[in-house]
C-alpha cells in the first residue's frame, strides 16, 4: 500500500512539538502538547486509509475502493470525540490548580524528594537494645513489701528498679550478640 | 494424623475464646490436644514399626503443582513426634503456671503455641517436600510471633524479625533446592525421591542435584542455628521462657536436624554434604560452646549451649552412617529432654527471683531444693555423666566418630574438635549449676519465692524420663534401630546398640578425658575468663546481620532516590524515550529497505500541501507562543487546519466534527483559563529544552519511519472494503461512516458516550468540588441587573459613567432574553442577545437536522449534539449563567442519565426480543404527513449520544463557565466590599 | 443462541447502572441500593458465564450481529471469564466498602453522587477490556476505565490529588496515544483490528514488521501494566487517593495492562517471543520495584510500590511462556487482584482508626484493635508468600515454571523472585513490629489520637472519648470491616480451593498458548489456525 508522505510529515511535526510541551511544567503547554498528540494520532490513522478518496456515502454503482477508507474515520472519529472529553477534563484540572496554588505548574511529589533523603539510621532497626536479664520487672514487690526491694546485689527503690528493665535505661551496654560481660 | 494436626489448629483457632473465659488455666485444656496425641502416638507404635512399610496418607489437593496432603509415620517421624507432643504438652502444662492471669493477649500467645506443636508434627509426618516446607515456613512464622510476644520491648521485636528474616532466608533457598530435587526426580514424595536418590546422586544431573542439595541444607542450617547463622537462636531468647524451651531448645530447632537426618540416607553421599555438614557442623559446636562460656544471663549460656550442640546433632546425624544414625537420634532425643528440663529450670528462676544474672543469683539451692536437683540431673545429662540418657547417647557418638576417625586424616580432626566440644559443653554446664545455684561471696542471698508443685512438675517429668532413658535404653534403642536400617550397607559398620556399659571402649576413654579437662575449665574458670576477657569476639554473625540489612536500605533508597523521582517531566522523559527508541531498534534490526510507493502529492487532493503547511506553522507557533490565549489559538489553528485535511482527504463527517469540536474546546479554553494570568513562561530551559528537543524530534522521526514500514507491508485487503455494502443492505444507511459509528460498531461508540458522560462528571467535580451542583436557582429568583456587576467607586469618573449605562439598560424595556434582565447593564450587548435570538432556535433545529439525516448524509449524534452545544453556548455568553439555566432547563446529570439510559436500553431491548446486542432492524411505516418512512432503530441510539454530548457541553458550560463567574463575583464583591461607597 | 450473547450485558448493566444512578443524583441513598444490586447482578451474570465456559469452551459474541471481521467481537474464554469473576467480586466489595466510608464521613471527601456512576462505568470499562475481542474496542474499554480513574482520582479535588491526578491523567493520555498509534499501524499492515482475525493474518507479516508491531503494543500496554522502567508514575498516584479507590486501582487497572500483554503475546504474536527481554524486564521490575518498597515509610506507599514489584512475577510466568509458567501468571493475576486490594482497605482502616498510614506515626494498633491486626496480618503475610497461602501457591508454580525452564536466565528470575518474596516480607513485618507492635509512645512522631486512644476494644466505639472531630474518623464502620472480611476471606478460599483453581488457570493457560479455540469461536471452525511462526529474530527489538 502507498504511503503518503505529506500527512505523515505533517504528523511528525506535531508529534515533535507536542513532545516539546509536553515535557514541560506548565500545565496549560502541557494539555495543548497532548491536543498536538492527539491530532497528530488521527492523521496516522487517517493515512493507514490510503489515497484520498469519495466520501463514503453510499452510491450503488461505485466501486469500494474508490471510497476513501471508512474505518479509520469511524476510529478517528471516536478517538476525536474521546480527546475531546480528555482536554475538557484536563482544563477542569487546570482550573482547579490555579484555585487551590494560584499557578498552573506541576508539582514534583514531596514525598519521594523526602524519601531519597532518608537517613540510614532508623531507631527501631539500630538503636541500641538494652540487656535485659529477666521478664519479671519487679517480681519481689508485695503490697507488704514497701517502696524498696532488693535486686540483685543493690538496694533500691521500686521505680528505678521498674526503670531498669525498660529499654534506654542506666544499664550495661551489651556486647556482641547480646550477652554481657 | 491429619485429624491430630486438624484437632491441633482447631483448638487454637478457639483457644483465645478460651482464655477470655478461664483465664490462664486454659493452658491445661490446650495442654491435653498434645498430650491426648501422645497417648494416639504410642498406641501407634505397633503399627509403625510391626508393618512392612509405614502407615500412609494420602490426599490430592493441588495436583498440578505436584502438591499433595501427603503424610507418612515412620520410625524417624514417630520417635520426632514423640518429643514434639511430650514437650509441647509439657510446655503448655508449665505455661499455665509460668504467665499469670493479667498478662495481655494470653490467647493469641496459647492459640499461637499450639498451633505450633501441630505445625510441627505436620513437619516430621509430611511425605511430600512441598508440604514439609509449608509447615516449615508455618513453624517460622509462629516463632515470629512467639518470640515478639513482649512485644512492646525492642529486643523482642528486632530478635523476633530477626529470627524470620533470617530462616525465611534460609527457607526459601531450601524451597528452590526443594523444586529442583522434584523436578530431577519428577516426583516429590520424600519416600519415593530417597528411593531414587542413587540414580539421582550420580545420574547425569549430579552436579545439578549436589547444588539442590546444598540449596536444601542451607535451610537447615538457618533453621537450626549454625554457623554463620546461629546468631538469630541467642537473639530469640527475647521470647518467653516456655517458648525458648520449647521452640529453641527441643523443637523447632531440631527442624533443621530433622531435614538433615530425612535426606541422609539417600543424599550424604553427594561429595558436598560431608564437608558442608561435618564443617559448618563442628564449627557451631566450637563458637556455641566457647560463648556459652562467657555468658553471665543463665538463659543465655543455655542458649549458646543449645547452638553448640545443634552443630554437634547435625554432626552425627549428617554422618551418614548407621551407627551415627542411631547415635544422633538418641542424642536428640536426649538433648531435647535435658535441654528442655533446664530451661523450664531458668523460667522458674526467673519467674521467682526476678534476674537471671548470675552475678545476682547466689543461693537459690537453699532455697529451694527440689529445683536444684531436677536442675542437676539436667546439666548432667548435658555434660554426658552417666548413669543419664546424655552419657548414652554420647557413648554411642564418640563410637560413631571413633569409627570415622579411621576413614583418613579428616576424621581424626573432627574427632578431636568433638571432644574439644563436648569438654566445652561439660564446662559450661557446670557454669551453669554453679552459677544459677550457688552461693557466691559478695553476693547477697536472692530473694526466692516458694515454688508451688504445679510449676515445678514439668521439668520434673522431664529430669525422670532423662533418668529412665540412662538406666533402660532399650526401648529407645529400639525406637530407632528402623531408621538406622537404612543406611545399612555391605561397606557400612554395624548399628550397634545402645546400652550404658560397652565395656572398657576408646569411647569411654574419651569420655574420661572430657570430664577431667571439663573439671579443670569449670574449676579455672577465673583464667578462662580472663583469656576470653583478651580474645576479641571474631565471628559476629549479629552485627554482619545488622550491616546487611544497613546496606539493603541504603541501597533501597539510592534505587528509590534515583528512579522514583517524583517529577513528571522525568517519568514522561523515561517512557517517551522507551517509546520511540524501542521501535528505532525494531527498524534497525530488521534492516529493510524504504517501500518503493511513496508520494508526497496525492493526485486526489494536491492542496493538502496547503493545509498541511498550514498546520506545521500552528504547530510551531504554539511552541514558540509565550501568551496563554496565543498558543491555545495556535494549537486551534492546527485543529482547523486538521479538519480542513480531513475535508480534502473525503472525510466530511471527521470534517464537521473536528470544526464543531475545535470550536467548543476553544470556547471551553477561553471560559476556563480567564482567570489565569497571561503570560505564559517557558520555566523548564537549559539543558532540559535540548533533551525535550531530542525526545521530540527522535520521537517524531521514528513515528514516520514506523509509518512508512507498517504501511508498506500490508499485504491483505482491509476488511473495511465491504463496509459500503454492508452499511447499506445491513445497516439502512447512505452515510457509511455514521452507520460503522451507530450500528457496526456501535459497541466503541456505546463506550465513547460513556467516556463522554464521566470527562462531564469529572470537569463538574472538580469545578463544584462536592458533587455535581446541579442546583441553580432560576433566573426569576434573581434581582434584575445584579448578575457580574463591575465594582467601582461611585464618585470616580468610570463610576458616573456606569451609573449612565445602567439608567439607559433600564430603559430598554423588551428583553430579548429570558434572563437577560439578570444581567449587570455594563454586560449586556443588545445586538448580541438579538442575535442570539434569532439564532438559537435555528441552531437547535439544524443540530436536529444533523442528528436525523446523519444516517445518509454527514452528520449524526455527535455533530448533532455538538452543534446544541454551540447554540447553548452562544445563549450562555449572550445572556450569562440565568439565560443558561432558562435554555436547558434539566440539569447536565439528568441528561447525561436519559442519554446513557437510552443507549443501554436501545442496546439491551433486541437481546430480550431474541436478536443480538445493539441488533438495528429497519422498519418501514407510514405516517400521515411523511408519508412512507424508513426508520432505522440504531437511531435510537444515535438519539441517545446526542443527550449525552448536549449534557457533556452543559456541563462544560455550566462548570468552567456559570460556577467560574461565581467565584469572580464573590472575589470582586469581597474586594467591592473593602472599597468605600463601592457596589452602590 | 449461544449464552455468550449475555456476555455483553456484564458491560450493559453497570452503564445502565451508572445511567440510573445519574438521575438519582440527589438521592444518595437510592444510589447506593441501585449500585449494589446491579453490580450483584453483574457478579452473578459473569459466574454463570465462567460456568458454562468451564463447560462448552470458549464462545464469542458478534454485537450487532455483524460477523468478524467487520463488527466487534466479545470473546468469553477461561481466562477471561476468571478475571470478570474477581475483578466484579472485588469491585463488589469495594463499593460497600465505600458506601460505608460514605455513610460514616458524611461524605466529607467522597461525593457519592458522583461517585457511584463513576464507579460503575469503570468496572464496565474493566470488564469491556476483559471481554473485548476487536483491538480498537480494547482502546476504548481503556478509555473508559482510565476516564473513569481520573474522576475518582482526583475526588474531593484536594491539592496532592489534583497533583498526583495530573501525573496520572498525562501518564495515563500518553500511554493510550501509544497504544493508538500501534493500533493504527496494525490496521496499515493487515487492514484489520480484529484479533482473532489479526492471529491469522500478522503470520503473512515478515519478522521484522512483526517484531515492530509487537513492540509498539508491548511499550503501551507496558505503561498500563506498570512494568520497569514505565512504572514510576504509579507509586506517585495511586497512594493519594481514597482509599477503597486506591484500592480497586491497585486490584485492577494494572492487571488490566497484564491482560493485555497475555493476550498480546499469546494470540497476537506466539512463537516471535520476546521471551528473554521480557524475562529481564520481570526481573528489573521485581527488584526494583520491592527496593521501593523497602524505602518507604507510608504503608499506602510501600503497598503500591509491592504492587509494582509482584506485577514482576506476573510477567516472570508470561516470559516462561509454558503452560506451567502461564497458568502460575495467571493465578497469581487472581490471587494478587484479591490481595492487593484487601491490604489497601485494610490501610484505609488503619487510616480511619489511627488517623495516618505512616509507620513514623501509626503504632500500638495490635493492642488498640486485634480485630484489624487479624485483618492486616492474613494478607499480609499472603501478599509476602508464606506458606499454605495462595500467594506462596502461586510463587510455587512460577519456580517451578522456572526451574522447569533451567536456562540462565530462568534460574536467574527464580533466584529474584526468591530475593523479592523476602524482601516484601521484611518490608511487610517491619510494617507490623512498627504499626502493630511498638508503643504508641516510642514512634518517631507519636500520634496524639493513638496516645489518647482508650487501650481497650476499638470495634465501634474505639475513638469514644477522644475529640469529637476525632470521633467520626476513629470508628471502624461494619460495613467497610465487614466488606474488608469478606476479601481476606476470600484470599483464604484461593488457598483452600487452589486446586480447582490451578486447574482452571492451567486449563485456561493451555488454551491461550493453543490460540484455536479462540479463533475458532470468533471465525469459524472451518478457518485453519496457521502455526505460530518460527522466530527469526529471537527477541528483536529489545
Amino acid at each position: 500500500m502507498s504511503v503518503n508522505l505529506t500527512l505523515l510529515t505533517v504528523m511528525g511535526v506535531l508529534y515533535a512539538c507536542g513532545i516539546y510541551l509536553l515535557l514541560e511544567r506548565s500545565l496549560t503547554r502541557v494539555l495543548l502538547g497532548l491536543m498536538l498528540l492527539a491530532n497528530a494520532t488521527n492523521l496516522l490513522i487517517l493515512t493507514t486509509g490510503g489515497y484520498a478518496g469519495l466520501a463514503p456515502l453510499f452510491a450503488k454503482d461505485t466501486d469500494p475502493g474508490a471510497y476513501s477508507d471508512p474505518l479509520p474515520q469511524a476510529l478517528i472519529l471516536t478517538s476525536i470525540v474521546i480527546s475531546f472529553a480528555v482536554t475538557a477534563f484536563m482544563l477542569g484540572i487546570i482550573y482547579r490548580t490555579w484555585v487551590l496554588a494560584r499557578q498552573d505548574e506541576i508539582q514534583d511529589d514531596a514525598e519521594d524528594l523526602r524519601v531519597a533523603e532518608t537517613p540510614s539510621f532508623d531507631a527501631e532497626d539500630d538503636a541500641v537494645i538494652p540487656e535485659e536479664t529477666s521478664e519479671f520487672p519487679l517480681p519481689a514487690v508485695e503490697p507488704d513489701a514497701g517502696g524498696t526491694i532488693l535486686a540483685g546485689a543493690r538496694q533500691m527503690p521500686a521505680s528505678e528498679a521498674a526503670a531498669e528493665e525498660r529499654p534506654g535505661s542506666r544499664t550495661t551496654a551489651p556486647n556482641q550478640e547480646g550477652g554481657s560481660e | 494424623m491429619i485429624t491430630v494436626l486438624a484437632v491441633h489448629f482447631a483448638v487454637a483457632l478457639v483457644a483465645p475464646f478460651l482464655f477470655r473465659r478461664v483465664g490462664r488455666n486454659a493452658f491445661y485444656a490446650l495442654a491435653a490436644v498434645p498430650a491426648g496425641s501422645f497417648l494416639w502416638l504410642i498406641l501407634q507404635h505397633d503399627a509403625v514399626y510391626a508393618a512392612p512399610d509405614a502407615p500412609a496418607l494420602l490426599v490430592p489437593w493441588i495436583p498440578d503443582l505436584g502438591l499433595e496432603l501427603a503424610f507418612r509415620m515412620d520410625a524417624l517421624a514417630w520417635v520426632m513426634s514423640l518429643l514434639i507432643l511430650g514437650v509441647g504438652a509439657l510446655v503448655l502444662v508449665y505455661c499455665a503456671r509460668y504467665f499469670k492471669n493479667k498478662d495481655s493477649n494470653l490467647g493469641g500467645f496459647g492459640a499461637q503455641l499450639l498451633a505450633f506443636a501441630g505445625a510441627m508434627f505436620g513437619l516430621v509426618t509430611a511425605d511430600d517436600l512441598l508440604l514439609m516446607f509449608i509447615f516449615w515456613e508455618l513453624t517460622t512464622v509462629l516463632s515470629y510471633l512467639l518470640i515478639g510476644y513482649a512485644r512492646t520491648r525492642l529486643a523482642a521485636r528486632r530478635s523476633a524479625l530477626q529470627a524470620l528474616i533470617v530462616t525465611t532466608a534460609g527457607g526459601l533457598a531450601m524451597l528452590v533446592g526443594l523444586i529442583m530435587l522434584g523436578s530431577f526426580a519428577g516426583t516429590y514424595r520424600i519416600s519415593a525421591l530417597l528411593q531414587q536418590a542413587p540414580e539421582l546422586v550420580t545420574g547425569p544431573a549430579a552436579p545439578a542435584v549436589a547444588t539442590a542439595v546444598v540449596l536444601v541444607l542451607v535451610g537447615a542450617i538457618t533453621k537450626s542455628a549454625l554457623v554463620p547463622f546461629h546468631f538469630w537462636l541467642p537473639g530469640a531468647m527475647a521470647a518467653p521462657t516456655p517458648v525458648s524451651a520449647y521452640l529453641h531448645a527441643a523443637a523447632m530447632v531440631k527442624a533443621g536436624i530433622y531435614l538433615v537426618a530425612r535426606l541422609a540416607p539417600g543424599f550424604a553421599g553427594t561429595d558436598t554434604w560431608l564437608p558442608v555438614v561435618l564443617g559448618l557442623g563442628l564449627a557451631t559446636m566450637l563458637v556455641g560452646g566457647y560463648r556459652a562460656l562467657r555468658q553471665t544471663d543463665i538463659k543465655l549460656i543455655l542458649a549458646y549451649g543449645t547452638v553448640s550442640q545443634l552443630g554437634f546433632l547435625s554432626m552425627v546425624v549428617g554422618l551418614g552412617q548407621p551407627d551415627a544414625a542411631l547415635a544422633g537420634i538418641a542424642l536428640l532425643l536426649a538433648h531435647g529432654l535435658f535441654k528442655a528440663t533446664l530451661f523450664l529450670v531458668v523460667g522458674i528462676i526467673d519467674h521467682q527471683a526476678g534476674t537471671r544474672d548470675i552475678r545476682k543469683l547466689s543461693g537459690v539451692f537453699q532455697s529451694s531444693r527440689a529445683l536444684g536437683v531436677v536442675a542437676v540431673i539436667g546439666a548432667a545429662s548435658m555434660a554426658g555423666v552417666p548413669p543419664l540418657a546424655g552419657f548414652v547417647a554420647k557413648e554411642s557418638v564418640f563410637e560413631a566418630f571413633v569409627h570415622h576417625a579411621g576413614t583418613g586424616p579428616w576424621g581424626v580432626v573432627v574427632l578431636a574438635g568433638v571432644v574439644v566440644g563436648s569438654i566445652l559443653t561439660f564446662a559450661y554446664s557446670a557454669r551453669f549449676l554453679w552459677g544459677a545455684f550457688a552461693v557466691k561471696d559478695g553476693v547477697p542471698a536472692t530473694r526466692f519465692k516458694a515454688i508451688k508443685p504445679a510449676f515445678l512438675a514439668a521439668p520434673a517429668v522431664l529430669a525422670v524420663l532423662t533418668v529412665a532413658y540412662g538406666l533402660w535404653p532399650a526401648p529407645v534403642d529400639g525406637w530407632i534401630q528402623p531408621y538406622a536400617a537404612l543406611f545399612a550397607g555391605e561397606d557400612a559398620p554395624d548399628a550397634g546398640h545402645l546400652a550404658l556399659w560397652h565395656g572398657i571402649t576408646p569411647a569411654l576413654g574419651l569420655t574420661a578425658v572430657t570430664f577431667a579437662l571439663g573439671l579443670a575449665m569449670y574449676y579455672g574458670r577465673g583464667a578462662v575468663a580472663r583469656a576470653q576477657e583478651l580474645v576479641p569476639g571474631w565471628i559476629n554473625g549479629d552485627r554482619a546481620y545488622q550491616q546487611t540489612i544497613g546496606a539493603l536500605d541504603d541501597a533501597a533508597v539510592w534505587v528509590t532516590g534515583r528512579t522514583q523521582r517524583g517529577s513528571l517531566y522525568f517519568y514522561l522523559a523515561v517512557i517517551l524515550s522507551v517509546a520511540f527508541l524501542l521501535p528505532l531498534t525494531a527498524i534497525l534490526l530488521a534492516g529493510k529497505p524504504l517501500p518503493a510507493d511513496l508520494y508526497v502529492i496525492d493526485p486526489g487532493s494536491p492542496l493538502q500541501l496547503v493545509a498541511g503547511a498550514g498546520i506545521v506553522v500552528g504547530a510551531l507557533a504554539a511552541v514558540r507562543a509565550n501568551k496563554r490565549f496565543l498558543a491555545v489559538l495556535m494549537v486551534s489553528v492546527t485543529g482547523y487546519g486538521i479538519a480542513l485535511m480531513f475535508a480534502l482527504q473525503g472525510a466530511p463527517d471527521l470534517a464537521l466534527t473536528q470544526m464543531l469540536v475545535e470550536t467548543i474546546i476553544l470556547v471551553a479554553f477561553v471560559l476556563a483559563m480567564r482567570s489565569l494570568p497571561a503570560e505564559l513562561r517557558d520555566r523548564t530551559g537549559g539543558r532540559y529544552r535540548v533533551v525535550r528537543i531530542i525526545i521530540g524530534a527522535g520521537f517524531g522521526l521514528t513515528m514516520i519511519f514506523v509509518a512508512i514500514y507498517a504501511l508498506g507491508a500490508r499485504v491483505a485487503t482491509p476488511v473495511s472494503l465491504d463496509f459500503p455494502r454492508l452499511a447499506y443492505d445491513g445497516g439502512g444507511g447512505l452515510n457509511v461512516v455514521n452507520v460503522t459509528l451507530v450500528d457496526i460498531r456501535a459497541w466503541d461508540t456505546f463506550g465513547e458516550i460513556s467516556v463522554l458522560a464521566l470527562a462531564a462528571t469529572g470537569v463538574a467535580s472538580l469545578i463544584f468540588v462536592r458533587g455535581r451542583g446541579d442546583r441553580i436557582r432560576s433566573s426569576g429568583s434573581v434581582d434584575e441587573g445584579t448578575v457580574g456587576r463591575l465594582a467601582a467607586p461611585a464618585h470616580s469618573r468610570d463610576g458616573a459613567a456606569l451609573a449612565l449605562s445602567r439608567r439607559f439598560a433600564a430603559s430598554t424595556k423588551d428583553a430579548w432574553l429570558v434572563a437577560g434582565r439578570t444581567l449587570a447593564p455594563e454586560r449586556r450587548s443588545i445586538i448580541f442577545e438579538v442575535v442570539t435570538r434569532l439564532v438559537f432556535h435555528s441552531m437547535i433545529v439544524f443540530s436536529i437536522y444533523l442528528l436525523l439525516a446523519g444516517h445518509n448524509l454527514p452528520g449524526g449524534g455527535f455533530a448533532g449534539g455538538l452543534m446544541a452545544g454551540l447554540a447553548l453556548t452562544i445563549r450562555y455568553l449572550a445572556g450569562g449563567r440565568f439565560e443558561l439555566r432558562e435554555a436547558a432547563p434539566l440539569s447536565a446529570g439528568a441528561l447525561l442519565g436519559i442519554g446513557l439510559a437510552t443507549a443501554a436500553v436501545s442496546g439491551v431491548a433486541p437481546l430480550l426480543l431474541g436478536g443480538e446486542v445493539f441488533q438495528s432492524a429497519i422498519v418501514q411505516l407510514w405516517l400521515p404527513v411523511f408519508g412512507d418512512i424508513k426508520f432505522v432503530t440504531s437511531t435510537i441510539f444515535d438519539i441517545g449520544v446526542y443527550i449525552v454530548v448536549v449534557g457533556l457541553a452543559l456541563d462544560v458550560l455550566r462548570s468552567l463557565g456559570a460556577e467560574i463567574d461565581e467565584h469572580f463575583e464573590e472575589q470582586s464583591d469581597a474586594a467591592a466590599g473593602t472599597t468605600p461607597g463601592g457596589n452602590a | 443462541m449461544n449464552i455468550a450473547s449475555f456476555a455483553p450485558l456484564a458491560v450493559v448493566l453497570p452503564i445502565l447502572g451508572a445511567a440510573l444512578t445519574f438521575l438519582l443524583i440527589r438521592h444518595s441513598r437510592a444510589q447506593r441500593t441501585v449500585s449494589i444490586a446491579l453490580l450483584s447482578l453483574t457478579l452473578l451474570l459473569e459466574c454463570w458465564l465462567l460456568a458454562s465456559v468451564w463447560e462448552g469452551g470458549t464462545a464469542a459474541v458478534s454485537i450487532g450481529g455483524w460477523l468478524p471481521p467487520w463488527g466487534i467481537v466479545l470473546v468469553v474464554d477461561q481466562f477471561s471469564s476468571l478475571m470478570l469473576v474477581v475483578s466484579s467480586a472485588v469491585s463488589l466489595a469495594v463499593l460497600v466498602y465505600a458506601t460505608g466510608q460514605g455513610m460514616a464521613d458524611g461524605d466529607s471527601d467522597a461525593p457519592v453522587s458522583i461517585f457511584h456512576p463513576t464507579y460503575l462505568i469503570l468496572v464496565a470499562g474493566v470488564s469491556n477490556a476483559f471481554l473485548s475481542g476487536d483491538l480498537f474496542n480494547l482502546y476504548v474499554g481503556f478509555e473508559i476505565l482510565l476516564t473513569a480513574s481520573y474522576v475518582l482520582m482526583t475526588l474531593g479535588g484536594t491539592g496532592p490529588r489534583i497533583r498526583a491526578g495530573v501525573t496520572y491523567v498525562v501518564v495515563s493520555v500518553v500511554s493510550s496515544v501509544l497504544f493508538l498509534i500501534a493500533i493504527a499501524m496494525i490496521y496499515g499492515a493487515t487492514g484489520t483490528i480484529n484479533m482473532a482475525d489479526l492471529a491469522m493474518k500478522l503470520g503473512d507479516l515478515d519478522q521484522g514488521t512483526r517484531n515492530l508491531l509487537h513492540v509498539l503494543l508491548l511499550v503501551a500496554f507496558g505503561i498500563k501494566a506498570a512494568v520497569f522502567p514505565l512504572s514510576f508514575w504509579l507509586p506517585d498516584s495511586y497512594p493519594t487517593a481514597p482509599a477503597p479507590v486506591t484500592a480497586v486501582f491497585a486490584g485492577l487497572l494494572t492487571k488490566v495492562g497484564v491482560y493485555a500483554i497475555v493476550r498480546t503475546e499469546t494470540l497476537l504474536f506466539p512463537g516471535d517471543t520476546f521471551n528473554s527481554p521480557l524475562m529481564v524486564v520481570a526481573l528489573l521490575t521485581m527488584v526494583v520495584g520491592i527496593l521501593g518498597a523497602l524505602a518507604q515509610s507510608d504503608i499506602k506507599r510501600l503497598l503500591s510500590f509491592t504492587l509494582v514489584s509482584h506485577i514482576g512475577y506476573m510477567v516472570f510466568g508470561l516470559a516462561m511462556s509454558s503452560v506451567a509458567g502461564l497458568g502460575a501468571a495467571v493465578f497469581y493475576v487472581a490471587h494478587h487482584i484479591t490481595i492487593q486490594t484487601s491490604l489497601f482497605l485494610v490501610t484505609g482502616l488503619i487510616e480511619r482508626r489511627a488517623g495516618s498510614s505512616s509507620v513514623d506515626r501509626v503504632a500500638g494498633l495490635a493492642k488498640l484493635s486485634p480485630l484489624l491486626a487479624v485483618l492486616f496480618f492474613i494478607p499480609a503475610m499472603n501478599l509476602a508468600g508464606i506458606p499454605p497461602l495462595s500467594g506462596f501457591l502461586g510463587k510455587l508454580g512460577l519456580l517451578q515454571a522456572g526451574v522447569l525452564l533451567g536456562t540462565p536466565l530462568a534460574y536467574a528470575l527464580v533466584a529474584g523472585g526468591v530475593l523479592t518474596s523476602l524482601l516484601t516480607l521484611l518490608a511487610i513485618a517491619r510494617v507490623w513490629n512498627r504499626a502493630f507492635w511498638r508503643k504508641p509512645e516510642d514512634a518517631e512522631h507519636p500520634d496524639p489520637v493513638l496516645l489518647a486512644a482508650p487501650g481497650g476494644e476499638s470495634q465501634g466505639t474505639g475513638g469514644a472519648g477522644t475529640s469529637s472531630a476525632r470521633h467520626t474518623v476513629s470508628l471502624l464502620p461494619r460495613t467497610m470491616v465487614g466488606s474488608t472480611l469478606a476479601l481476606v476471606i476470600l484470599g483464604v478460599a484461593l488457598t483452600v480451593f487452589a486446586g480447582p483453581l490451578f486447574r482452571l488457570s492451567g486449563q485456561s493457560a493451555a488454551e491461550m498458548l493453543d490460540r484455536s479455540s479462540y479463533i475458532h469461536a470468533v471465525l469459524g471452525d472451518e478457518v485453519t489456525v496457521p502455526a505460530p511462526p518460527q522466530p527469526v529474530a529471537q527477541g528483536g527489538g529489545k
